[in-house]
C-alpha cells in the first residue's frame, strides 16, 4: 500500500516537472524545520543533563566539557525515581485497562443495541468530555478520602479511569460502526453468547483503536499531574509527574538535576512511544477519525 | 543458623503490614530495628521474640499512628527520625507508625480531613495558632489539663513562657512545644563592603544601599512577589503599626497597614526586587542570595541552615520604614507548633501511655536540645552549644536582643484571609491594586468566620 | 439490531456509566450545593458550621477581574489552538503526504511533545526563559544584547502561549494524516490532468473531503484548551506575572487550593462546564453550517 503510493507519486513529480521539484524542495525543508523543532528541546535537555549545574547556566549550547553523570547519581540518590516509575507504570498501566474494558464493552453496547433513552446515555458520554477534572477534584477529593484511599494508587486510578472513559468510548464507538455486523450475526446464529461475539470477534477486530486508546490513556494518565498532585500527598509514593513536580519546586535551582531528571522521565516514554507507534497511526485511521 | 533467617524473614513479615502506609525510608528502618531485635533475643521463633519481649516489658504491644510536620526535606525531620527510632529502641512494644510531611496548604487540608472523617492519628505535631482552629473545632485534643491530672511530670522542662506561647486562640492549652523561630534580614556582608556600604539600620541606609546595588547589577533584595512575599508583609506592617496596632485584628483596614503594604510599592519602584520578581519561585531568589547575586533576603531561622557561606553572611534586625512606630529591634517570630494528643489515643488505655511517652520523649530538654541547635529559639532551657558560625552566631545575637517579639498575623487571621493579602502583594506592588482594598476585603472574610 | 436480548446491555453499560456518575455528575451536582455555602475546609468538619451564602459567590463571578482576565484568556487560547495547532498540524500532515521518502520519520518526530507530559515540556521552557541563565538571555548575552525579561506582563502570555500550542501540533497532525490517507489517489490525479495545481488540489479538494475530520479537530481542540492547566501552571503559577497569565484552569486551581476558597472554587467550576458545553454547541453550529 505505502509502496503504491509513493509509485503514485513519483510518476506525478515526473509529469509535473520544475515547480515540483522546488516545491519539493520547500516542503522538506519545512518540515525539517519543523521537526528539529520538535527534537531540539531534547537535545539540550540531554547535553545539559551531563553538566553542572553552574556550567548549565554560563553555557548551555556547547558539548559538556566533561561529561558528569553526578546529576543521575544525584537523582537516583535523592529522588526515589526508580520507585516513581514504578508507581507510574502501576497507576497508568491499571488505567490503561480499566479504560480498554470499560470503553470497549460501553462502545459495543451502545452500537449493537436498541434501547430506549440510547440517546441520552450517548449524551451524557459526550457531556462528559466537558468536564475538566478540576471541576469535580473537590468532591472526589472527599470522596477518596472518605473511602480512605488518599496516598494510595486506586485514588489516582479510579478518578483517571472516568476521566478518560468518554473519549476512548467515543473513538471505540466511531470503530465499532464501521465494522461490518455480518460476523457478529454468523458466530450469534451458531449459538455464541453475546459475550462470546463479544470477546472472541469484536476484541480482536478492534486491536488497532484499543492500541490508541490504550496509548492515549496511559499517555495521559502518565502525564496528569493535577489528579495525582492531588490524591498522593506522600513523597514516597510519588509518580513521575509529581515527583518532577517537587523536583521542580525543591530543586528549582539546580538545573542540572533538573536536565537529568526531566531526561529520566521522558526516555521511557519516547521509547515505547517509538515501539507502539505504528500502532497509533492505525489505530486513529480505523477509529477516531470516523468517531 | 537457618531458623535465625527464618525468625528475621517471619518477624519482617509481621512488622511490614503494620508499616504499610509509611515511608519506604521509615519502613526501612523500623524493619532492622525488629530484624536486630529478634537476632539479639535469639528465639528460635519471631512470634517467640515477641512474647519473649512482652513479658519482661509486661506491656501489650502498641502501634501509635503520629503526623508530624517534620518530614521530607523539613529541617528537623532528621532529628524526628532519630527521636523516633530512639524511642523505638527503648520501648520495644510501641511501634510508631509515622507519616509525616513538609507542611504546605494540601497538607494542612489532609489532615483537617483526616481528623472530620474519624481517621486522625494518635498524636498530631501541628500547628497551634488560627490554623489549628477549625481542627480544634471538632473537639478531639486531649487538653493540657486532663494530662496533667494524671501525668504530673508531662512536659516538665518546657518553660512556662513557651507554654502560654502555644495556647490555642480559644485560650486553652493542649499542645507541648518543642521550638520557635525568629525572622530577620539576612545580608551578604561582603558585597555590602565591596561597594562600602554599612548595613543598613534604617530607612535612609537602606533605600542608600538598595541604590547602590542596583547600579552595580546585584539585586538588592531577593524576594518573589509572587510566591513568599510573607515575610515582607509581616515586617512592613509591623514597623508601619507598631507592635500594639499589629497584632489588632480589625474589621477594616487601619491606615498604618495599608502604610505598610503600600511601602511594597516603593520598595518596587527603587528597583529593590529582582527583575523578575514576579514569577520566579521562592527557591529561585533563596539561590541568588547564596549565590551572592543578591545582596539581602528577609527569611525565618530555619533558612540559616541552608546557606552554605557562613562566614560573611549575617543577620541583622530589620532597618525599618518611614515614620515607623515599631521600636528597632522588633521581629516577628514565636512558637507556633506543638505536639497533641488525641482523644482516640487518650481513651485507649494501651495507646494512652505511649501517646504520652511519645510527646515527652520529643519534648524533653535533651530533645529540644537537638531541635535547636542554636537556632530560632527553644522551649526549654537549653545550654549554648560550641563551634556556631559566624551567621548561626548573628542569628542568635539579634533574635536575643529582640526589643519585642510578635507572632506573625497569619496566627491571628482566619487562612483564607491571610491567603488574600499574600495573592494580592504583586499587585499591590506595581499599584494596580490599592493595599486598602485589598486588606479590607481580607478582613472581611476574617470577620465573617468569627 | 442484532441482539434482542436485551439483559447483557446492562453489563456492557452499567460499569462505565457508574464510573461516568461517581468521578463526573456526582461531583458537579455537589459543586452545585457547596456553591452556596461558606465553605471552611473540604470537607465539613464536625462541631463547625458552614455559613449559608445564597448568591454571593455568583454575583462575586461578575465582579472578578481575575476571572475575566482568565476566561478572556482561555478564549484567546481557544482561538490559537484552532488557527496554530489544528492549523499547522493540517499543513503539515497535507506537506508529510506530499513527500517521498522520510514520511516515518516526520511521523515519528512530530509526535514527540505530546508523548513528553506537559510538566517536562514547562520546566523546559521555564529553563530557556530564565532571566539569569535562561537559554534565550545567553543568546541575547553571547551577540552582546541586553538580557530581556522574558515572562514580563507584556511577552507572558505570548511565551506560555507558544510551548502550549507547539506542543499539541503533533496531535492534530497525527489525526489529520490518517483522515488525508483515506482520500484516494485517484481524485488528485484527475485534478492534475485537469491541470489544478498543487495549491489548487489542496483548496479544492483536500479541504472539502476532510470537512468532517477538522471538525472533529476543532471540537476537540477547543474543548482541549478549557483545560489547559499543566504548562501555564510550571512556568507561571499564579498567574504570575501579575495576574496576567490566569486560565480558567489555572486560575480554579490557585483560587481552590492556593487561596483556600473552596466555595468559590466550586462556582468556577460550574462555569468551566457550562461554557465547555457552550462553546462546543457553538462549535459544532458552526462546523454544520459550513
Amino acid at each position: 500500500m505505502q509502496i503504491e503510493k509513493s509509485k503514485n507519486k513519483k510518476s506525478k513529480t515526473k509529469r509535473t516537472g520544475k515547480t515540483t521539484s522546488i516545491l519539493t524542495i520547500v516542503v522538506y525543508l519545512l518540515l525539517i524545520l519543523w521537526g528539529i523543532t520538535t527534537v531540539f528541546p531534547f537535545v539540550w535537555v540531554v547535553l545539559n543533563s551531563f553538566k553542572e549545574s553552574q556550567e548549565v547556566l554560563t553555557s548551555s549550547f556547547s558539548l559538556p566539557k566533561q561529561a558528569t553523570l553526578d546529576n543521575y547519581k544525584e537523582a537516583f540518590e535523592q529522588l526515589n525515581v526508580l520507585n516513581a516509575y514504578k508507581n507510574s507504570l502501576v497507576i497508568s498501566g491499571s488505567v490503561t485497562v480499566g479504560v480498554m474494558v470499560l470503553s470497549s464493552m460501553m462502545a459495543f453496547g451502545l452500537t449493537r443495541y436498541e434501547f430506549k433513552g440510547k440517546k441520552i446515555v450517548e449524551s451524557i458520554i459526550v457531556a462528559s468530555l466537558m468536564f475538566p477534572v478540576f471541576s469535580t477534584i473537590i468532591p472526589v477529593f472527599k470522596m477518596i478520602v472518605t473511602l480512605k484511599l488518599l496516598n494510595t494508587n486506586l485514588a489516582v486510578i479510579l478518578p483517571q479511569i472516568a476521566g478518560n472513559l468518554s473519549f476512548a468510548t467515543i473513538v471505540m464507538m466511531g470503530f465499532l460502526k464501521s465494522v461490518p455486523i455480518e460476523m457478529e450475526e454468523a458466530a450469534y446464529m451458531e449459538g455464541a453468547t453475546v459475550f462470546q461475539v463479544f470477546g472472541k470477534i469484536i476484541v480482536p477486530i478492534c486491536k488497532a483503536s484499543l492500541s490508541t486508546v490504550a496509548i492515549f490513556s496511559f499517555l495521559w494518565s502518565y502525564n496528569d499531574l493535577f489528579v495525582q498532585k492531588i490524591m498522593i500527598r506522600d513523597n514516597t509514593k510519588f509518580p513521575v509527574s509529581t515527583l518532577l513536580e517537587e523536583i521542580s519546586s525543591k530543586y528549582g535551582t539546580d538545573f542540572g538535576l533538573m536536565a537529568a531528571s526531566v531526561t529520566l522521565i521522558v526516555f521511557p516514554v519516547l521509547i515505547v512511544y517509538m515501539i507502539l507507534q505504528k500502532n497509533i497511526i492505525k489505530g486513529l485511521t480505523a477509529g477516531a477519525i470516523k468517531g | 543458623m537457618k531458623k535465625r533467617i527464618l525468625s528475621v524473614v517471619l518477624s519482617m513479615a509481621m512488622v511490614m503490614p503494620i508499616l504499610a502506609g509509611c515511608g519506604a525510608t521509615k519502613a526501612e528502618v523500623a524493619t532492622t530495628e525488629a530484624t536486630e531485635a529478634t537476632a539479639t533475643e535469639e528465639a528460635p521463633e519471631a512470634e517467640e521474640a515477641e512474647t519473649a519481649e512482652v513479658a519482661t516489658e509486661e506491656k501489650a504491644p502498641v502501634t501509635l499512628k503520629t503526623v508530624s510536620m517534620f518530614g521530607g526535606t523539613d529541617p528537623n525531620a532528621p532529628i524526628y527520625e532519630e527521636i523516633n527510632k530512639n524511642f523505638m529502641a527503648e520501648n520495644a512494644y510501641i511501634t510508631v507508625e509515622d507519616n509525616s510531611q513538609v507542611s504546605d496548604e494540601e497538607w494542612k487540608a489532609t489532615v483537617a480531613a483526616d481528623f472530620s472523617v474519624g481517621n486522625e492519628p494518635d498524636v498530631l505535631q501541628f500547628f497551634t495558632d488560627a490554623t489549628a482552629n477549625t481542627i480544634i473545632a471538632t473537639d478531639k485534643f486531649v487538653t493540657m489539663d486532663e494530662i496533667k491530672a494524671e501525668y504530673p511530670e508531662y512536659a516538665k522542662d518546657t518553660l512556662d513562657a513557651a507554654m502560654a506561647a502555644v495556647t490555642n486562640t480559644d485560650g486553652v492549652s493542649r499542645a507541648v512545644p518543642t521550638t520557635g523561630y525568629w525572622e530577620g534580614l539576612y545580608c551578604n556582608k561582603d558585597l555590602f563592603d565591596q561597594y562600602g556600604l554599612e548595613l543598613p539600620t534604617d530607612w535612609a541606609s537602606l533605600t542608600e544601599a538598595i541604590s547602590v546595588f542596583n547600579e552595580n547589577d546585584i539585586i538588592p533584595i531577593a524576594c518573589s512577589l509572587n510566591n513568599v512575599p510573607h515575610y515582607w508583609i509581616e515586617f512592613l506592617m509591623l514597623y508601619a503599626a507598631g507592635e500594639e496596632g499589629y497584632k489588632t485584628v480589625p474589621e477594616t483596614a487601619p491606615q498604618d497597614w495599608v502604610t505598610g503594604l503600600n511601602t511594597f510599592k516603593t520598595l518596587r519602584d527603587l528597583g529593590a526586587f529582582p527583575e523578575d520578581t514576579d514569577t520566579v519561585d521562592d527557591a529561585y531568589v533563596g539561590q541568588l542570595f547564596k549565590d551572592k547575586k543578591a545582596a539581602m533576603q528577609l527569611d525565618g531561622s530555619w533558612y540559616l541552615g541552608g546557606v552554605t557561606e557562613t562566614d560573611n553572611t549575617v543577620v541583622i534586625p530589620f532597618p525599618g520604614i518611614e515614620n515607623q512606630k515599631a521600636a528597632t529591634g522588633a521581629l516577628v517570630g514565636g512558637m507556633s507548633s506543638g505536639f497533641y494528643i488525641t482523644k482516640k489515643a487518650w481513651e485507649d488505655p494501651d495507646k494512652r501511655d505511649a501517646a504520652v511517652k511519645f510527646v515527652m520523649a520529643h519534648t524533653n530538654k535533651e530533645s529540644v536540645q537537638k531541635y535547636w541547635n542554636g537556632n530560632g529559639q527553644a522551649a526549654c532551657a537549653v545550654d549554648p552549644i560550641d563551634g556556631m558560625s559566624p551567621l548561626a552566631l548573628s542569628g542568635l545575637d539579634y533574635s536575643s536582643k529582640a526589643t519585642s517579639i510578635s507572632a506573625p498575623t497569619d496566627s491571628r487571621i482566619d487562612p483564607e484571609a491571610y491567603k488574600v493579602i499574600v495573592a494580592g502583594i504583586v499587585k499591590v506592588s506595581t499599584g494596580e491594586l490599592s493595599a486598602e482594598d485589598l486588606l479590607n476585603e481580607a478582613l472581611k472574610i476574617n470577620a465573617a468566620r468569627k | 439490531m442484532l441482539y434482542k436480548k436485551k439483559s447483557p446491555l446492562l453489563i456492557f453499560l452499567v460499569p462505565g456509566m457508574v464510573f461516568l456518575f461517581l468521578f463526573m455528575y456526582f461531583p458537579f451536582l455537589e459543586n452545585i450545593k457547596n456553591s452556596f455555602y461558606d465553605m471552611t475546609s473540604i470537607v465539613r468538619m464536625p462541631g463547625s458550621e458552614w455559613n449559608y451564602l445564597g448568591f454571593e459567590n455568583y454575583k462575586k463571578l461578575f465582579s472578578d477581574q481575575d476571572l475575566k482576565v482568565a476566561i478572556l484568556n482561555s478564549l484567546k487560547m481557544m482561538f490559537l489552538t484552532v488557527v496554530f495547532e489544528v492549523g499547522i498540524g493540517f499543513v503539515l500532515a497535507v506537506m508529510v503526504m506530499n513527500i517521498k521518502k522520510g514520511q516515518q520519520i516526520f511521523r515519528t518526530v512530530f509526535f514527540f511533545p505530546i508523548v513528553i507530559s506537559a510538566t517536562a515540556i514547562g520546566l523546559l521552557f521555564k529553563l530557556f526563559y530564565n532571566f539569569d541563565g535562561g537559554m534565550l538571555n545567553q543568546i541575547l548575552l553571547s551577540l552582546g544584547v541586553e538580557k530581556v525579561n522574558w515572562l514580563n506582563p507584556e511577552l507572558a502570555f505570548l511565551m506560555v502561549s507558544i510551548p502550549t500550542l507547539w506542543s499539541y501540533v503533533g496531535f492534530y497532525f497525527v489525526i489529520l494524516l490518517t483522515g488525508l490517507s483515506d482520500i484516494s489517489d485517484d481524485i488528485y490525479e484527475a485534478a492534475e490532468i485537469d491541470g489544478c495545481s498543487k495549491l489548487g488540489q489542496v483548496g479544492y479538494i483536500t479541504i472539502p473531503l476532510m470537512k468532517s475530520v477538522i471538525a472533529t479537530c476543532i471540537t476537540l481542540a477547543v474543548t482541549g484548551a478549557l483545560k489547559i492547566f499543566d504548562l501555564p501552571w510550571v512556568i507561571v503559577p499564579n498567574g504570575a506575572p501579575q495576574g496576567v497569565t490566569h486560565f480558567l484552569g489555572t486560575y480554579m486551581y490557585q483560587v481552590t487550593f492556593g487561596m483556600n476558597n473552596y466555595d468559590y472554587g466550586s462556582v468556577l467550576a460550574i462555569t468551566i462546564v457550562i461554557l465547555g458545553v457552550l462553546v462546543s454547541k457553538l462549535v459544532r453550529l458552526i462546523t454544520r453550517e459550513n
